[in-house]
């Protein structure tokens, strides 16, 4: 058989020459033999989906923070009491979940020390049924006393339960609760979203204009982010007052800075890239190519900045009101809950317990799907 | 050096001068006279408004007001303690503070360097595992839960520790009632820095010099603290300083929580009974602190590494 090796000079002529039974048709309708494709294409943000899902931990936490938001949303009105409504004679009483009393906890008893014994038997102190067991009984200038745990329901006369128990002021714990953390949530999101709007659209204009626009953008952004962060915002609300709007600026002055930042580098990195020249010589608008071609690029970091705002959004929130600036009664939020937990801790630790144990799940939990959105977007990471 | 210092001094005055400003024009602007909610009779009201020259224009009134910060005279209290000078008010306050937090921030190093040695060495192991874990709980958690927490369980239920600060001068007392908030405060940091350290020590940890290192016969903890610590070290210092804001920040609540006689508390008294002045006072001490840690930082850049100064002067010619 007569070959042609690779290493000869192509020769036409010999070629046209050639007898056709030396040669062999390979493909005429056929689609080419090469080895297929074996996976379908995979796109930036599919290909984020698939690493992020990988990550246990991160999947865990964003089925939390959807739990805590289902929670925001319906759990004020999973019992009949409004979030505001008083009953000053059931005070702090303590937590019952009916369903949970069968295993020893949140029965609704309450240890009172220092009960006279003689009175034990009285009806009209201590209905019937309401005395569970009586201890540690011990004799003071004459006068038997003991501690006595009571069902503090019967004791009280409450009809039905209060799953996580009353406030000072006898309102229902669970529906404040979950009231205060929808509050708590719309303005961390409030917040965090006027930020980033604000951020993208500031960060743009200096990224893409650049030279002098983004040198004076820039010099302003640096005299706003000179000023520190709690006088900021102190000030801001010892001026516009606890209102719900007031405390979701006072989180706007100096937040948007961040993204601003993050945007403008996002710009510079992609304004001189052949896409946008191609772009800008189609006569395409300013506002459609930054908004349309290059500020989909940087959406990766920009979501994953904006979930890192959250929890600092909700712990400031907190803070503020921890220092006497949070939102005004009766609207509660985490933070006024916590702060007015914190002065009866001792006596009723409950009320710290669960707006502390929210706030910690939610803290933890964003702060892991952030951790989770960064690795799947980080761009050295792909395709692992 | 000399020059660059001087100016980002002047910059942090015109800071705090900003600020001041600021914090004059909410207060003064604030619908209302400062006395107003006082049931005063008039004839006082006029003479206490003649006092503090609230009758004149505001920009009189700003002015008098900058004098007299110029002279040192930051006015009197006017709720909490009446009359007594602002700055008396705060003097006794501050030592207390910054030692609460200077403690916190020195416990916090070494152990956080520590943990993320072990984390570093013992890469995805069953110690890093958990102490990754630990340090996404202390990051995440703010400080006043912490501390909520451990009041209740080691001051309250174990009764190991004093449950508020006890501000007498003898030794022991005082500093039992001071771990609580310590240890309250010094979780964040202590994380951060355990994170830090545990990144940038894995990268340098598979750098050539360490398999020298390794070669001459170090083992593996010897080559780690010798030679991979001292790299680390440099940019750490950078993310130590700034923290001192953070905690700072923490301690204005966790310092309420234990009753500490120091700073944060009287922020919290002084924004709730509306004494002005203080409040003013302690925000502009703030703001000193978190604008002195930030200059310290931009300062300590080329300080720590001489690298960094040779190239800021290059780029400046």
């Amino acid at each position: 058989m007569q070959r042609v090796s690779s290493n000869d000079v192509f020769d036409e002529k010999a070629m046209s020459d050639m007898p056709s039974e030396f040669l062999e048709r390979i493909q005429i309708s056929e689609r080419p033999k090469d080895a297929e494709l074996q996976a379908p294409a995979v796109g930036y943000f599919r290909d984020a989906l698939v690493r992020f899902v990988s990550n246990k931990a991160s999947v865990v936490a964003f089925f939390i923070i959807c739990f805590i938001i289902f929670m925001a949303i319906l759990g004020p009105g999973m019992n009949s009491f409004g979030f505001n409504e008083q009953n000053v004679s059931l005070r702090n009483m303590p937590p019952k979940i009916p369903l949970l009393t069968k295993f020893g906890i949140a029965q609704g008893y309450r240890v009172l020390e220092g009960r006279q014994v003689s009175f034990l038997t009285d009806t009209d102190r201590y209905p019937e049924g309401s005395i569970i067991t009586v201890f540690n009984r011990r004799a003071v200038n004459g006068v038997e006393i003991a501690d006595v745990k009571v069902d503090y329901y019967k004791l009280m006369g409450a009809e039905k339960p209060y799953w996580f128990g009353t406030d000072y002021l006898g309102r229902d714990y669970w529906t404040r609760l979950w009231r205060g953390v929808r509050v708590s949530l719309v303005i961390a999101f409030v917040s965090v979203v006027t930020n980033l709007i604000i951020g993208i659209i500031y960060g743009a204009i200096a990224g893409y204009y650049g030279g002098a626009v983004d040198m004076v953008m820039m010099r302003i952004c640096e005299i706003i982010q000179a000023f520190p962060r709690v006088a900021g915002v102190t000030l801001f609300i010892l001026y516009f007052g606890t209102g719900l709007f007031s405390i979701i600026m006072s989180l706007v002055i100096s937040g948007w800075i961040g993204t601003a930042r993050l945007v403008r580098a996002q710009f510079y990195r992609f304004k001189t890239r052949e896409f946008v020249l191609a772009a800008r010589t189609m006569g395409v608008r300013d506002s459609v190519i930054m908004f349309r071609h290059i500020l989909p690029n940087s959406l990766g970091p920009i979501i994953t900045r904006t979930m890192m705002a959250v929890p600092s959004a909700i712990f400031t929130e907190s803070f503020l009101a921890y220092i006497g600036l949070g939102l005004q009664a009766p609207e509660p939020t985490l933070g006024v809950l916590l702060s007015d937990a914190q002065k009866v801790l001792l006596n009723y630790p409950y009320q710290s317990l669960f707006p502390g144990l929210v706030i910690s799940a939610l803290m933890v939990s964003f702060n892991l799907f952030a951790n989770g959105l960064r690795d799947a977007f980080d761009p050295t990471l792909r395709g692992t | 050096m000399i020059k660059y210092t001087l100016q980002r001094l002047v910059a942090l005055v015109l800071t705090l001068f900003v600020i001041l400003t600021i914090a004059f024009l909410v207060i003064r602007l604030m619908p209302g006279s400062i006395y107003e909610n006082r049931e005063l009779p008039p004839k006082l009201l006029a003479t206490l408004e003649d006092k503090y020259h609230l009758n004149e224009p505001i920009i009189v009134q700003y002015k008098i007001f900058i004098q007299n910060i110029m002279r040192g005279d930051w006015g009197t209290s006017i709720a909490l303690r009446v009359n007594v000078p602002v700055w008396e008010v705060l003097y006794s306050r501050i030592p207390i503070t910054l030692q609460l937090n200077l403690i916190a921030l020195i416990i916090a190093l070494p152990l956080g360097i520590l943990a993320g040695i072990l984390a570093a060495l013992f890469q995805n192991g069953k110690v890093d595992h958990l102490l990754s874990f630990m340090v996404v709980i202390f990051i995440s958690v703010p400080s006043f839960i912490f501390a909520t927490l451990l009041q209740y369980v080691f001051a309250f239920r174990l009764g190991w520790l004093p449950i508020i600060y006890n501000a007498s001068n003898l030794g022991g007392s005082k500093y039992a009632s001071i771990i609580l908030p310590v240890i309250a405060l010094m979780l964040a940091p202590m994380a951060r820095v355990t994170r830090y350290l545990r990144g940038e020590l894995i990268e340098t940890l598979s750098s050539d010099f360490m398999l020298l290192a390794r070669t001459k016969g170090l083992s593996r903890f010897q080559a780690t603290v010798r030679h991979a610590m001292r790299n680390s070290f440099v940019p750490l210092a950078n993310i130590i300083i700034p923290m001192f804001t953070d905690i700072l920040t923490g301690s204005l609540v966790v310092e309420n929580i234990f009753a500490v006689a120091g700073v944060g508390g009287l922020l919290i008294n002084s924004l709730n009974a509306s004494d002005h002045p203080l409040t003013i006072a302690i925000l502009i001490f703030y703001s000193a602190i978190s604008l002195l840690t930030i200059l310290v930082v931009d300062l300590s850049y080329g300080l720590i590494d001489p690298r960094v100064r040779m190239g800021g002067a290059k780029s400046e010619q």
